[in-house]
């Protein structure tokens, strides 16, 4: 099948100061970078699920597929079409097929306005007016298992789990292909976030849409996702099949990643895997590796080159000197 | 037994609003005993905050204790003056939030801070300085007489959290209240934090009451635990009795939703379908019964008595037995 969205070494830079000042202060890279040549793919009817501690990159990256970020290279291509340099025109279209579910949903509904009116924006913001418009948002009511006269309520009248299934509704009132929810269940309590994600894969079901779903927490991407990837500091430093990656993980910061969950057994022993410290800032990326500052299996070698990935063509792709799999010395 | 540090009986507390009186907390009997730490977990709304905002009597205006007791160290809260009662909540009790800068001021250095607090103490500012600075080292914080120096904001969520933690040790509390203190955190620093929290309390022996709506980092943390449901405590007992014996349908529900527990990968995960009722109208009969899977007709009309499940084992349900 062809694929839906391939990205291709896609970088996002941001200037972190005016060219006047780099000039005085001879600074000739005054960039950081954001997202940092990330290749990865999704089939249509699939879900990709993106996880990585905050300040990783996640948002960025989603923002960029979005084309809300400018992209400094690389290409996004959707339906086998390249995004980038594209005018505004000739992407409208594609615009319609990609659509947001943002962090924070009470945050990203304006207040103002009642849940219909909230509904209605996405056709009037791309000039989609259906000809039955109350129709519609019945419709789209309908399909997160909200009842008519939710749309009469206003966003801060509605529980958590309400307000995430608006920001369902309106991700799917242009029939997109592509759907991208950024941390789509943070701050839900678990029986609600089961609620929101199972909703999510009935959807797809019916509809063959796609997700991108970004998190943090890796037991839903364990459950709901065809792939996963784990990004840090603006790299994917291990993609592949959900499954290989949970299970056969050759990436030692996975691995971190996944021992760093507090279990629900009080007996448990903790074999933790010990990760230190906090993600650095992008203003002081680590040379080499970014992980070596924290990586228990930090060599020489790794604060001096970033590692190649292990085999391109393969579907899973990790970025490390010494593989979990090749025992150390 | 010995006195517990806190020991909350029967109690009760309401908020006024246009709508009507809101019955936040229903007959909660709660005791946290020296050195030991006592988790409180449930979902939002469920009155976790309430609680702990009655303990310190910092309550919203709105809010009334209708009934109940809260005893701190055998005496009772309600006998302190407006003036004890600061001193109890600087130099006995102590509180870490889920967000820290609620505890710090963005405009003073940490150093700062750290002496101030220390304020009763009759030692020389060096001293306290040298203590401060102690402290950082202690919660994570290397070079910590350097770092003294620095404002809040030059350090990150997870070391500010470390920052209030050290504040709350400093004073030696006899309990330290932490609301959701890892909830806006990544899980690699929630369990530095759990880490942190579990050894400092076995260094420094206070008593911990965490709040938390996330179980396993109550599972984690906690000697007992007591899981609370709209207002009540639905289900107490040791962390193991909560964890291999839940009893309550609630809590059972609620281990059950959490997908790292579910081994085998699945698209759809386990909801507790429904909503909490209005603590307005409340039901009559078992408060769980609109969402409960066993619920029978007897459920709707009377509320069911305290269970006796095992020495500090109480669940609230009409089909369990003693
Ligand atoms: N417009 C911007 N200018 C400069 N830095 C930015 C900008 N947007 C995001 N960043 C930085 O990029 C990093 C990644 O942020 P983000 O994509 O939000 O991460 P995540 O979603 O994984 O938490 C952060 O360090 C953030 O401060
Ligand atoms: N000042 C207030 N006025 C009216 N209702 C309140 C007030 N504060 C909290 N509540 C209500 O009391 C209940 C318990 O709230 P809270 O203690 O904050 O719960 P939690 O901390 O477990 O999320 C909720 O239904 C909440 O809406
Ligand atoms: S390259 Fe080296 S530092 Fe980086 S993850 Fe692998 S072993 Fe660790
Ligand atoms: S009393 Fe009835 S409704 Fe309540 S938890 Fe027990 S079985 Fe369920
Ligand atoms: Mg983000
Ligand atoms: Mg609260």
């Amino acid at each position: 099948m062809e694929p839906l969205l391939e990205v291709d070494q896609l970088r996002v830079r941001f200037r972190t100061k005016g060219s006047v000042k780099a000039l005085l202060e001879k600074d000739d890279d005054p960039f950081i970078d954001g997202v940092m040549g990330v290749s990865f793919t999704i089939h249509p009817g699939q879900t990709f699920g993106l996880v990585g501690e905050s300040g990783s990159g996640k948002t960025t990256l989603a923002r960029a597929v979005m084309g809300l970020v400018p992209v400094h290279s690389g290409a996004i291509r959707f339906n086998g079409k390249n995004l980038i340099g594209l005018n505004r025109g000739q992407i409208k279209p594609f615009r319609r097929d990609i659509a947001m579910m943002f962090q924070d949903p009470a945050g990203s509904l304006s207040p103002r306005l009642k849940i219909r009116s909230l509904l209605a924006e996405p056709f009037r913001i791309h000039n989609r007016m259906p000809d039955n418009l109350p129709d519609e948002i019945a419709r789209l009511l309908k399909m997160v298992n909200l009842s008519p006269a939710m749309g009469d309520l206003y966003p801060h009248q509605l529980s958590g789990g309400q307000a995430r299934r608006v920001g369902v509704a309106r991700a799917l009132a242009l029939s997109p292909k592509l759907i991208i929810a950024d941390e789509p269940t943070a701050g839900l309590d678990v029986s609600v976030q089961g609620e929101i994600l199972n909703l999510m894969a009935r959807l797809q079901d019916e509809l063959g849409v796609s997700f991108l779903i970004i998190t943090h927490n890796l037991a839903v991407v364990r459950h709901v996702s065809d792939h996963a990837a784990i990004m840090y500091l603006g790299r994917f430093l291990e993609q592949g099949p959900t499954q290989t990656v949970f299970h056969h993980m050759q990436h030692p910061y996975t691995q971190a990643l996944l021992s760093a969950h507090a279990s629900p057994d009080p007996d448990a022993v903790h074999h933790r895997i010990a990760i230190f410290g906090e993600i650095p800032s992008l203003f002081s990326r680590p040379r080499g590796c970014e992980f070596h500052t924290r990586c228990p299996r930090v060599r020489d070698v790794c604060r001096e080159r970033f590692p190649k990935a292990a085999d391109q063509e393969k579907a899973h792709q990790y970025f490390c000197h010494f593989p979990l799999s090749e025992s150390l010395q | 037994m010995t006195q517990p540090v806190l020991d909350i009986s029967n109690l009760c507390v309401n908020y006024q609003t246009p709508k009507g009186t809101v019955q936040a907390l229903r007959h909660i009997h709660l005791q946290v005993p020296p050195a030991k730490v006592v988790g409180l977990v449930g979902e939002s709304g469920c009155g976790k905050s309430t609680l702990i905002s009655a303990v310190i009597r910092l309550m919203a205006e709105n809010a009334h204790v209708a009934a109940g007791k809260i005893r701190f160290m055998g005496l009772d809260m309600q006998g302190f003056s407006a003036s004890e009662l600061r001193g109890i909540r600087g130099r006995d009790i102590s509180m870490v939030f889920q967000d820290p800068m609620t505890a710090l001021n963005p405009v003073l250095t940490i150093g700062r801070q750290m002496v101030d607090i220390q304020y009763r103490d009759g030692l020389s500012r060096k001293k306290k300085r040298e203590r401060a600075a102690r402290m950082l080292e202690r919660v994570g914080i290397s070079d910590g007489l350097s770092r003294l120096d620095n404002y809040p904001h030059q350090f990150s969520g997870g070391m500010r959290q470390r920052i209030t933690i050290a504040m709350a040790l400093l004073v030696q509390p006899k309990l330290l209240i932490a609301d959701e203190p890892t909830t806006a955190l990544d899980a690699t620093l929630e369990v530095q934090i759990i880490r942190l929290l579990k050894d400092l309390q076995t260094d420094f022996q206070c008593a911990i009451l965490f709040i938390s709506h996330h179980l396993n980092v109550i599972a984690e943390l906690c000697d007992y635990v007591g899981v609370m449901y709209a207002g009540e405590l639905v289900e107490k007992g040791t962390v193991r009795d909560i964890f291999h014996r839940p009893g309550h349908p609630y809590t059972r529900s609620l281990l059950e939703c959490d997908p790292s527990v579910i081994e085998e990968p699945t698209r759809f995960l386990p909801t507790i379908p429904g909503d909490i009722p209005s603590l307005i109208d409340l039901p009559k009969g078992c408060i769980f019964q609109d969402r409960c899977a066993h619920v029978m007709t007897v459920c709707r009309k009377t509320p069911p008595p305290a269970v006796h499940l095992g020495d500090h084992h109480t669940a609230a349900c009409h089909f369990l037995e003693e």
